[in-house]
């Protein structure tokens, strides 16, 4: 009798002790609730979490990141959708945040959001931009079949015929300046009055289109500086730069081009094709399809690296020959500007800002008019090399 | 009538452990990606009074457009976290010998943790972006300054990862990409 009291007992203990880890575990692990709508002109995201919200949205191209503050792990209560404008959702632990990435069909897009109380929502309006939405998906799958072409190359067959377009990206502007110099020159303000030049000269001298990442004094992110090189095809990508250093003497020009970061890439293209091996059998389809957009655009400029080094050497050759700098040379950097470009390219670093001497002269329209007659004879030396053979 | 008992609540108990996991292992699941690591718990490090060890700082120099190496000695410890934080505050200070400091004078070091893998995570105060002069080179020679420093000194640290406030930031001011650890590059340094 006494023994079955005692298992009794024991049981009833474990029995209570799995009841209260079962209902404690639901009250006290918080959640976040997401769901999505389509509406006749746009898609709502509604974010709910369980505890007080503190937030930041961050957009980039086919992705707009949410920024959670928390630092305990939380359930996720998400029921399937059907979006034209939301594609999925991925989650990534941060120290003391989450980052919930919604990536999107269209390539861009603009959105709203506001938040509700009682309970807490983030409500998160997305809107199609038509025109550039409609470029961006064209412009994907004109990038996927670049690279997988550049990737594999037979240099022969997929080299492209003529330069159709080329992409002049003055650096910096808007809210931010970029580099100072002592008589208050700012970097913004020098990139667009070459790059307005360059893009003139080289339209009266080339058959080519050549488009502006920026016309005037406004904030572009360094991801569509790249994406707009990619909506619209661009065969040459050229960005450019007022450098500045901690040393007063520093001086000269230069031209980067991306750093060979390629070992990382390519482990994690081997990665993704082990974990995905269908893929390229049977082409791609679905959610998996927008993951290998996500890498391939990330590691664009890694597919162009030899030729951008080449356009580097072409630029800087003439660049020291008529600005009568010193020859700094071609160097190799971790451009964030370059990373998603998806031809090659280079970053001039005309003189130094931060020198006041250099500071003086590149203010004068004999130094400008000689950057772009620099680059433009670059321009010119790389097409011979590679397209007219 | 007791074996019987036993048996039921046996049977049971049987019953809610299977509910249990049932509960436990079904809901909707997420894949959550680890991308920074936590912080490994502090251990307060065994300082050995008087004891020092010697770290090469890398500094800028008017000469040439090449990091400088400096040495230092900083309290030695047995904890490597500990020596990395003070080679960073060392490099932020500055040099001794009137090479150039590639940081604002108002930055300052925030934390700092290395993962098993040897990513040294590197926070800095706001300054360090505020008050950057934002041309490529500077950015470069900040960013090296501090990797060589600690890929250089320390064997457990292979990689750095610059952090902004505790938080991942696009570039300094415009140009290098900092969303990547960062290897050292010794071509950068004098020889």
């Amino acid at each position: 009798m006494s023994c079955s009291c005692l298992s009794k007992k024991l049981i009833a203990g474990v029995v209570l002790s799995l009841f209260l880890s079962m209902t404690s575990g639901s009250q006290i692990q918080p959640f976040v609730k997401l769901s999505v709508r389509d509406y006749e002109d746009f898609s709502r995201i509604i974010i709910e979490p369980s505890f007080p919200l503190s937030f930041e949205i961050e957009k980039g191209s086919s992705f707009l990141l949410v920024k959670i503050a928390i630092d305990v792990p939380f359930r996720i209560q998400k029921d399937p959708f059907e979006s034209r404008i939301v594609r999925s959702f991925g989650w990534t632990k941060g120290r003391d945040y989450y980052i919930l990435t919604i990536k999107t069909k269209p390539v861009d897009f603009s959105y709203d959001y506001f938040v509700l109380n009682n309970p807490t929502q983030l409500v998160i309006d997305f809107y199609e931009v038509d025109e550039e939405g409609r470029r961006g998906r064209e412009a994907d799958k004109e990038i996927k079949s670049r690279l997988d072409s550049a990737l594999s190359r037979e240099k022969e067959d997929s080299a492209p015929q003529e330069i159709k377009t080329i992409i002049v990206d003055p650096g910096h502007g808007g809210m931010e300046p970029g580099a100072k110099g002592k008589f208050g020159t700012l970097e913004k303000d020098i990139t667009l009055a070459i790059a307005l030049k360059l893009k003139t000269f080289i339209e009266r001298n080339m058959p080519v289109r050549v488009v502006l990442t920026r016309t005037g004094d406004t904030s572009v992110s360094l991801e569509r500086r790249a994406a707009i090189a990619n909506y619209n095809k661009a065969d040459l990508f050229v960005s450019i730069h007022a450098n500045s250093s901690f040393r007063k003497d520093a001086h000269g020009s230069e031209t980067f081009f991306l750093s060979n970061e390629s070992t990382d890439d390519e482990a994690r293209r081997l990665a993704y094709l082990e974990n995905n091996p269908a893929d390229f059998d049977e082409g791609i389809g679905g959610d998996s399809q927008d993951e290998l957009t996500m890498i391939l655009w990330d590691m664009a400029q890694s597919a162009y690296l030899k030729e951008s080094s080449t356009f580097a050497e072409t630029i800087q050759g003439e660049l020291n020959f008529l600005l009568r700098t010193k020859d700094r040379g071609i160097k190799q950097a971790p451009f964030k500007v370059l990373t998603g470009v998806a031809c090659p390219a280079v970053l001039v670093e005309i003189a130094f800002i931060s020198n006041p001497e250099e500071e003086r002269k590149m203010k004068t329209e004999w130094f400008q008019n000689n950057v772009v007659e620099a680059i433009y004879r670059g321009l010119e030396n790389y097409i011979n090399l590679y397209y007219r053979k | 009538m007791d074996r019987k008992k036993i048996a039921t609540l046996g049977f049971l108990f049987v019953v809610l452990v299977v509910l249990a996991v049932i509960f436990f292992k079904s809901g909707i699941k997420e894949k959550i990606l680890p991308t920074l690591p936590a912080p490994p718990p502090e251990v307060e490090p065994l300082t050995q009074p008087g004891l020092t060890r010697t770290v090469v700082l890398f500094f800028l120099s008017e000469e040439d457009t090449f990091l400088h190496p400096e040495e230092r000695e900083i309290p030695a410890t047995q904890s490597v976290v500990r020596e990395a934080k003070q080679t960073v505050e060392e490099l932020i200070k500055g040099s001794k010998k009137g090479y150039i400091s590639p940081f604002p004078p108002e930055a300052k070091l925030r934390e700092l943790y290395i993962t098993p893998q040897g990513v040294a995570y590197v926070d800095f105060t706001k300054e360090i972006v505020e008050k950057h002069l934002s041309g490529s080179s500077a950015e470069i020679s900040t960013i090296f300054s501090v990797v060589n420093s600690l890929a250089y000194n320390f064997d457990s640290i292979n990689k750095v990862f610059i952090l902004i406030e505790g938080r991942e930031r696009e570039t300094l001011g415009g140009h290098i990409n900092l969303s990547r650890p960062f290897l050292p590059l010794y071509d950068l340094i004098a020889k």
